[in-house]
């Protein structure tokens, strides 16, 4: 049995302009180890995908289906069941490191609260383990750093902060919420370099998300591709780079400058995400899509393995993407 | 957090002098003097009047000297009314009344405040939070002219529970309504700013972060939450403060507290200027040293304050 | 490599897009969503009206003593239609219903005074202040900080003992007080305006600093103005009722609710309880309906979650 089993995962928020279903009927399954890109422009409903696996979703939103960590049934749990799996089992990386760690804490308080509370350590020893593990990401002069608040780090340094406090207990996953997105380009490589090595060093399985292919490219052995809140295609990474069987994907690929790139306009996907307070009845793509045609604005086809180990959601085939 | 308070300080001082300055100035901008009154003085006498308050010197010499009676040997000066009687001895009479019920009705509404608005946000939408709004808003437009006449009427004359006014050295049953006329209000002020701040702060990316990392709600609520949340409170406890000490004026009129506020409403209806002026400028010199206290704390809570 | 994406055809992009909605029709769609805040929206209306054209069927003027029931309040006094005292009469045997309309017109008309003079001079100080910035912003906020530190309500009182009551007189003692928040407030919204691309545009094509606060800085500040400007009108009208209950405010025969409330207060033990009870009903339903709909408005124009 896999570590982390997802099935048929909505999520649907009650808003004043109506039901938004942010997420619909996803399902994956990640082994021990195992590194998962998830990718979708803003608004796909990769955020809160991974809210809803912790039990984060925002009072109005509700969340269906069944995930199961380790055989046991996590989603819409009690506070009792979900708060031991929390930092110690799943920990959470995400996308701001500005407004995401506590501005009123000092780091070490803040982070030394999850040793003392999930390992019973007292604050000392919490706050010297803290310290060790802000070492490991590479803060010159953790021990004094440590006593500092927030504001007093930039943003790269917050953000080996907030992998820091959240490999602290060492969990089995860790779900990177798009944990370079609020960077400068520079940070964002030697973040990205510094989790693939965490990755590597602690061994724990990983979720990135991320609206950019190109961080996945290096960090992900599979890829599902997300928009409106419905998968559209789930690979391994390099066949899918190599050959991307999605209109979507195709288009975000393209999306992605290329230096070697002939000509001097730069590619984009026309048009906008959908609006989704109306649960898409098609293909949530279709309005934007280049080889869609009149069935796809009322159904779509389901989620199918065209290839081993390859999966994909469209109603035309493959060969007519031409 | 020295420097800071030094600053603060550096801002505390010449706001006081300002105070002093401008409610003097007006004092003596006012038509006629404290003596013109409706009852004719001979000149002689006014003269001899004039000179013994020293009136007669010129404006900047009283200004002074009045500055440094307070300064040096913290006085007031003289009443203009009553004969020998000195504002000292006035505001010693009152002040230490209001300063007792003052202080615990803001005590009270501060911490029923606070209780009753982080427990409305924490439990939003459920009958305690519409109980908690239901009685902030109710309590908003009963400010204490209104709630004094109700309690007295509930109370004294329908129940004969509490004596009907006195103060008695400040036994409680005297204390109780006095108190609750003052509250009320605040307290309804500030359950409603630390509902609104409270909901805000529970739905901000660090109290998520404080969930992901599996704490107890309880540890989520009191260690992560309520600190950013108190702090637009804060910053209305001031202004509570001195509405609180102005709110004297009604307590001591309906519940004959024999508070400042009755010095003051007496001294205005007397015309005794220098009463009047040492009461402004005491109650002044205290909001000047609670808004102190207010700002300290205020950095004490947000680090990004103190450099 | 082929450049996919834009040869897509254009009717794709004909499909269903979210449609775009201007702030303002957004902030009142939000707005009439509030049922409190329609609520009392229509409250004020009615209030408003009634406290405007209600004289039209008032048997009574605000100032006629009605010698019949002079000295009999209690037994004569109460409300009635017979004798044309809809809410009854005052201990002096004046008619209630005029009074209490008179009341109302005068502290609505404080209330709204009070708040246009915080929303213009506030506006533009805070404005000026926080658009400027550096050390002119710092020796004006100073200059707020020191003026909200003095106790106005005392200063109020000294003002109108030593120059006399007048309407003048309170509205500008409630004019000094009100302006002072709306000042803070606007300032904190320039700074965060001051930065946006839209300001800067006008900066960089020369546009002049005061045009750019009227023209693109003010009307971006409309939202929050109008929310507190709503919610300082009740603020200022107790404020008034206050100073009215201490007998300094306006002068008789005019009063407003806060005297009304004051007289009916201290006659409330003679068993006259309509004399607190009809001001007391108009008071308590202006502020409520000022309240919601400033809590409405404040919500429609800065939404938190939705």
């Amino acid at each position: 049995m896999a570590m982390l089993e997802v099935r048929d995962l909505s999520v649907r928020f009650n808003t004043p302009d109506g039901t938004v279903s942010a997420v619909n009927n996803v399902s994956l399954s990640l082994e021990k180890g195992e590194t998962l890109g998830i990718v979708g422009e803003s608004g796909s409903g990769k955020s809160q995908f991974a809210f809803a696996l912790m039990g984060l979703l925002a009072k109005n939103g509700r969340a269906s289906g069944s995930v199961k960590f380790e055989g046991k049934d996590i989603l819409n749990a009690p506070r009792e069941v979900i708060n031991p799996i929390r930092a110690q089992k799943i920990a959470m990386v995400f996308q701001d490191p500005m407004t995401s760690l506590n501005p009123y804490m000092r780091v070490s308080d803040q982070m030394a609260e999850v040793l003392t509370y999930h390992r019973g350590m007292s604050h000392r020893d919490a706050v010297a383990e803290s310290v060790r593990m802000l070492d490991a990401v590479k803060i010159p002069d953790a021990k004094g750093r440590a006593r500092l608040y927030p504001h007093e780090f930039s943003g790269g340094m917050r953000q080996r902060v907030m992998i820091a406090m959240s490999l602290l207990c060492r969990p089995g996953l860790l779900i990177a919420d798009e944990p370079t997105t609020a960077l400068d380009v520079t940070v964002q490589a030697q973040i990205m370099n510094l989790l693939a090595d965490l990755q590597r060093d602690f061994g724990m399985a990983t979720i990135l998300i991320t609206h950019d292919l190109g961080v996945v490219a290096g960090f992900c052995r599979e890829v599902l591709v997300l928009y409106g809140g419905t998968v559209m295609e789930k690979s391994p990474t390099d066949p899918l780079f190599a050959a991307p069987s999605h209109p979507y994907t195709r288009g975000l690929l393209a999306a992605i400058p290329r230096v070697d790139q002939i000509g001097d306009e730069l590619s984009s996907i026309p048009g906008s995400p959908p609006n989704m307070t109306q649960a898409p009845k098609g293909c949530p793509f279709a309005p934007r899509c280049g080889f869609s045609a009149e069935d796809c604005l009322d159904h779509l086809d389901p989620l199918t393995e065209f290839a081993p180990d390859r999966w994909r959601a469209c109603n035309r085939k493959v060969e007519e993407l031409a | 957090m020295i420097t800071y308070i030094l600053k603060r300080l550096a801002i505390a001082v010449p706001t006081l002098l300002f105070l002093i300055i401008v409610s003097f100035l007006l004092m003596h901008a006012a038509p006629g003097g404290p003596f013109t009154q409706e009852r004719q003085v001979p000149a002689a006498v006014l003269a001899n009047l004039n000179a013994k308050y020293g009136l007669d010197q010129p404006l900047w010499r009283q200004l002074a000297s009045y500055i440094w009676g307070i300064v040096a040997h913290f006085d007031f000066g003289p009443s203009f009314i009553y004969k020998d009687r000195t504002v000292n001895e006035i505001i010693a009479q009152g002040f230490p009344v209001t300063l007792t019920y003052g202080t615990i009705s803001f005590v009270v509404a501060v911490i029923t405040g606070v209780g009753l608005g982080v427990a409305a946000a924490i439990y939003q939408n459920s009958w305690l939070d519409y109980l908690a709004v239901g009685i902030s808003i109710g309590a908003q437009v009963l400010p204490n002219f209104v709630m004094a006449p109700l309690l007295l009427l509930t109370f004294t004359w329908w129940l004969g529970w509490l004596p009907g006014g006195g103060w008695e050295g400040g036994q409680w049953q005297y204390m109780v309504m006095p108190v609750i006329a003052l509250a009320t209000s605040y307290m309804a002020s500030i359950a409603r700013l630390t509902r609104a701040s409270m909901l805000e702060v529970l739905t901000s990316n660090h109290i998520r972060t404080a969930r992901a990392k599996g704490l107890p709600e309880s540890r989520v609520i009191l260690k992560h939450a309520l600190k950013p949340a108190l702090l637009p409170v804060l910053s209305y406890l001031g202004p509570a403060f001195v509405s609180m000490i102005t709110g004297s004026v009604v307590v001591d009129f309906f519940f004959s507290t024999g508070g400042i506020g009755k010095s003051f409403v007496d001294s205005a209806l007397n015309r005794d200027y220098a009463v009047m002026l040492g009461i402004t400028i005491l109650v002044g010199a205290l909001t000047i040293a609670f808004n102190l206290v207010v700002d300290i704390l205020y950095a004490w809570i947000d680090p990004k304050i103190r450099y | 490599m082929v450049n996919q994406a834009s040869t897509m055809p254009a009717a794709a992009l004909t499909g269903k897009e979210v449609k775009g909605r201007s702030p303002w029709v957004d902030a009142r769609r939000r707005f009439m969503r509030n049922k409190a805040s329609v609520g009392g929206l229509i409250a004020l209306i009615l209030i408003g009206f009634i406290a405007l054209f209600g004289d039209a069927i008032a048997q009574w003027s605000n100032e006629e003593i009605d010698f019949n029931v002079m000295g009999q309040a209690l037994q004569l006094g109460g409300p009635s239609i017979s004798n044309g005292h809809y809410f009854g009469t005052d201990d002096l045997g004046r008619d209630l219903y005029s009074r209490t309309l008179q009341g109302t017109r005068v502290s609505l008309m404080v209330g709204i005074v009070g708040a246009f003079i915080a929303v213009v001079v506030g506006t533009l100080y805070g404005a000026i202040s926080g658009y400027v910035g550096g050390r002119t912003d710092q020796i004006m906020m100073r200059i707020v900080d020191i003026l909200i530190a003095v106790p106005f309500m005392f200063v109020v009182i000294l003002l109108l003992v030593m120059f006399g009551r007048s309407l003048f007189m309170l509205f500008f003692g409630i004019g000094m007080i009100s302006w002072l928040n709306m000042a803070r407030i606007v300032r904190g919204q320039t700074l965060s305006l001051k930065h946006k691309e839209f300001v800067e545009a006008a900066e960089a094509t020369g546009v002049a600093p005061l045009t750019i606060i009227l023209r693109h800085i003010v009307p971006n500040l409309l939202g929050i103005v109008a929310v507190y400007a709503t919610l300082l009108v009740p603020e200022m009208i107790l404020l008034e009722s206050f100073i009215s209950f201490l007998g300094l405010g306006v002068q008789e025969p005019l009063t407003s609710l806060g005297a009304l409330i004051s007289e009916g207060a201290s006659t409330i033990y003679y068993g006259t309880i309509w004399q607190l009870g009809y001001p007391l009903l108009f008071f308590v339903i202006t502020l409520f309906s000022f309240f919601f709909v400033g809590d409405g408005l404040r919500d429609a124009f800065d939404p938190k979650d939705r």
